[in-house]
């Protein structure tokens, strides 16, 4: 299998090639186009319990689409966000994503659910985790660009930033700044972030683009 | 490229991501600071001490007030050593440093994101109201000696006028005010002006510019995309 | 007319370099900036074929119809900036005496020479309910642009290919098209998230775009103020 994300970082989108025999497990309503000899079949997204936590607090869907061809084919897989993408592979090792981050991965990889905390809820960025485990590729993305920082001690993101982090990366909500500048700064609770580990974050955010939106809106 | 990507600059900074999800990474030394719209800081290192206020005190805050900005200014200061702040506006676009040498930039309504110590920052209301009170042509003043950053929504286009340009005032984003200008409805457009505001809630205006400057221009902008969302929004029956 | 497409690949614009006498048409909104030579006409178009004449301002205003500027150069070496509503690309593919069907808002701008009918209704209603697509026939000869919301993608069809209806941008009209479902069965591809699929068949080019207008549209519009 060949994928390649292509138009980083603004519009990233994957290009796979499958051999015969080859699969790629999507999300739902991630499939762009695709030739004629991919076959597309839907799954339970991993447990069932799992499952409905991740449709009814995580914003996955129930199923994933997994993609195969007998005599090999091409397609493309993107995001609803216009944004960046990247791609690491596991080897035994665990990641966390925010829900909306996951975009694909290879058919050995492991989808589960995991528990962000009351920290997390609180900073604004959900009581779920996509935890990603096993072996092989995984693509996430993001509503902006991607970048990252290794964190020896402790970082401050603002809500709605955050996509992805190590498991050694513990997670805290805080203030801002004091009482009265938390709330009045517009930038209210945030997350803190204590490493050591890596944390990528989004140049944009949903929330961000909504406050904007909603200020001209007549 | 703008030639403001080669002014000096009183802050460190870098502008990544660019140019349609600009993000503005600045290294303040201990104790140096930098002012930023409310809401826009995206992370930092938790030495960097946030406060929200209205700098330059009430009689600047006012004017503010009526340039559209919101009151408060948020400050942020590096204590016990140096300090990250990085800032990220709304919108998916280009933020672009430009570096103020007793000269005066006019910058519109929800274009500025952060400037640093030595710039002033006033509100400039220019009457000329479209049909719906959406933005006219709002308006801030920057003037004085520093650094200021301003964003687009899209991407951000230099152009040096000579003579005589038009630019809907909907694309402004800042330009030097050596120009004048001068706000208007499209001539032939009067009859689709009443059509466009009601379609983009918008006023159909230009702003006509003469004799000599820069004016950055952006290539998107929000009525059009307030339109295109409209059928997206929740409706008030079923919540 | 010369032209120039800058910024791409996201927030794409359109620069056009016109002579004296000749004319650009896009749709009210996409003008930018421009030069001060120049005029502006404005005529509409009505959407789906929904027939009979335009009448009354209610009308005017339900969303069936769109409406164009048309500018035309009244001195010499004039430019307009042009830029679509969505971030996303900018491409050129000119007529010669042949025929695009372009999706809606797809269409940036064209040469005067170009007919542009924005009744055509090969997909049926039922592709695009409730989400107001439409599809405009390009045809003639002349210069034509059209805009993407995400990176834009061309493919060569010869065969068969399946594209995602939201990621259709536009297609020569020599080529078949089938509106199906993506999965297997029908229980499959509606819980799997991917909603009606175009099969494009035979031969001719088709234009494709890396994201989908309503996928992000549904995803911000929650967030948004009730309207």
């Amino acid at each position: 299998m060949e994928a390649e994300i292509a138009d980083k970082p603004s519009f990233a989108h994957i290009r796979v090639k499958l051999d015969p025999g080859d699969s790629i497990v999507a999300e739902a309503d991630a499939m762009a186009s695709m030739s004629s000899d991919i076959e597309m079949s839907t799954r339970w997204n991993g447990g069932f319990c799992s499952a409905i936590l991740r449709r009814v607090f995580g914003g996955e869907s129930l199923f994933v689409n997994e993609f195969t061809t007998r005599t090999g084919g091409s397609l493309v897989i993107t995001q609803a966000l216009p944004g960046d993408m990247d791609c690491f592979e596991l080897d035994g090792n665990t990641m966390f994503l925010q829900p909306g981050a996951y975009i694909a991965c290879e058919p050995t990889v492991k989808l589960g659910l995991g528990w962000a905390g009351f920290a997390s809820l609180i900073g604004g960025e959900g009581l779920f985790r996509l935890k990603v485990s096993g072996t092989g590729k995984v693509w996430f993305g993001a509503y902006g660009g991607i970048f990252s920082r290794d964190i020896d001690e402790e970082y401050v993101i603002d809500t709605g930033h955050l996509v992805g982090y190590d498991p050694s990366i513990s997670l805290k909500v805080g203030m801002s700044g004091g009482i009265f500048s938390s709330f009045f700064s517009g930038e209210g609770l945030v997350t803190r972030v204590k490493g050591p580990g890596k944390v990528y974050m989004q140049s944009r955010s949903i929330g961000g683009l909504a406050a904007w939106t909603n200020a001209r809106m007549y | 490229m703008s030639t403001a990507d080669q002014m000096p600059s009183d802050v460190q900074f870098e502008i990544t991501q660019r140019p349609d999800f600009g993000l503005l990474s600045v290294q303040l030394a201990d104790g140096q600071q930098i002012f930023a719209e409310p809401a826009a800081m995206a992370s930092m290192t938790p030495n960097a001490h946030m406060k929200a206020g209205m700098k330059g005190g009430f009689k600047k805050t006012l004017g503010r007030m009526l340039g559209g900005e919101s009151l408060i200014i948020n400050t942020f200061t590096a204590q016990q050593g140096a300090a990250e702040v990085t800032f990220a506006p709304g919108t998916p676009g280009d933020v672009l440093h430009y570096h103020l040498d007793q000269n005066t930039l006019l910058l519109q309504r929800g274009a500025f994101l952060a400037y640093t110590d030595g710039v002033e920052l006033t509100g400039k209301w220019q009457g000329a109201k479209g049909f719906f009170s959406g933005e006219g042509l709002v308006l801030l003043k920057a003037s004085g000696a520093g650094d200021i950053f301003f964003n687009s929504y899209g991407a951000i286009l230099e152009v040096d006028v000579t003579d005589e340009f038009i630019v809907d005032t909907s694309y402004i984003v800042a330009f030097e005010d050596t120009l004048d200008y001068r706000v208007t409805i499209l001539e032939g457009m009067k009859v689709s002006s009443k059509i466009k505001s009601f379609f983009f809630g918008g006023e159909g205006l230009v702003c006509k510019f003469s004799g000599q400057g820069k004016i950055w221009i952006q290539t998107r902008a929000v009525n059009p995309f307030l339109s295109w969302i409209y059928p997206f929004r929740p409706t008030k029956n079923n919540n | 007319m010369q032209h120039e497409i800058q910024a791409r690949p996201a927030a794409t614009v359109l620069k056009v370099d016109l002579e004296q006498g000749e004319s650009l048409t896009c749709e009210v909104g996409a003008m930018i900036a421009m030069s001060s030579g120049m005029t502006v006409e404005t005529t509409s178009r009505q959407k789906g074929g929904k027939g009979g004449l335009m009448k009354g301002l209610k009308r005017m205003f339900s969303g069936e119809n769109f409406f164009l500027n048309h500018f035309t150069a009244q001195n010499p070496d004039q430019s307009i900036y042009l830029g679509p509503t969505l971030m996303g690309d900018v491409i050129y593919h000119p007529l010669d005496n042949a025929t695009l069907i372009v999706q809606g808002a797809s269409w940036l701008a064209s040469d005067p020479g170009i007919e542009v009918d924005a009744s055509w209704q090969g997909f049926g209603k039922a592709l695009f309910s409730g989400e107001s697509m439409f599809w405009v026939k390009c045809s003639g000869t002349g210069d034509l642009f059209l805009n993407s919301f995400g990176a834009i993608y061309e493919v060569d069809v010869d065969g068969q290919y399946t594209v995602d209806s939201g990621h259709i941008v536009a297609f020569e009209e020599t080529l078949q098209f089938k509106i199906g479902k993506a999965g297997k069965s029908l229980i499959g591809s509606f819980l799997g998230g991917e909603g009606l699929v175009c099969k494009f068949e035979g031969q001719g080019k088709l234009y494709c775009q890396s994201h989908n207008p309503p996928s992000f549209g549904k995803l911000l519009g929650p967030q948004l103020r009730p309207r």
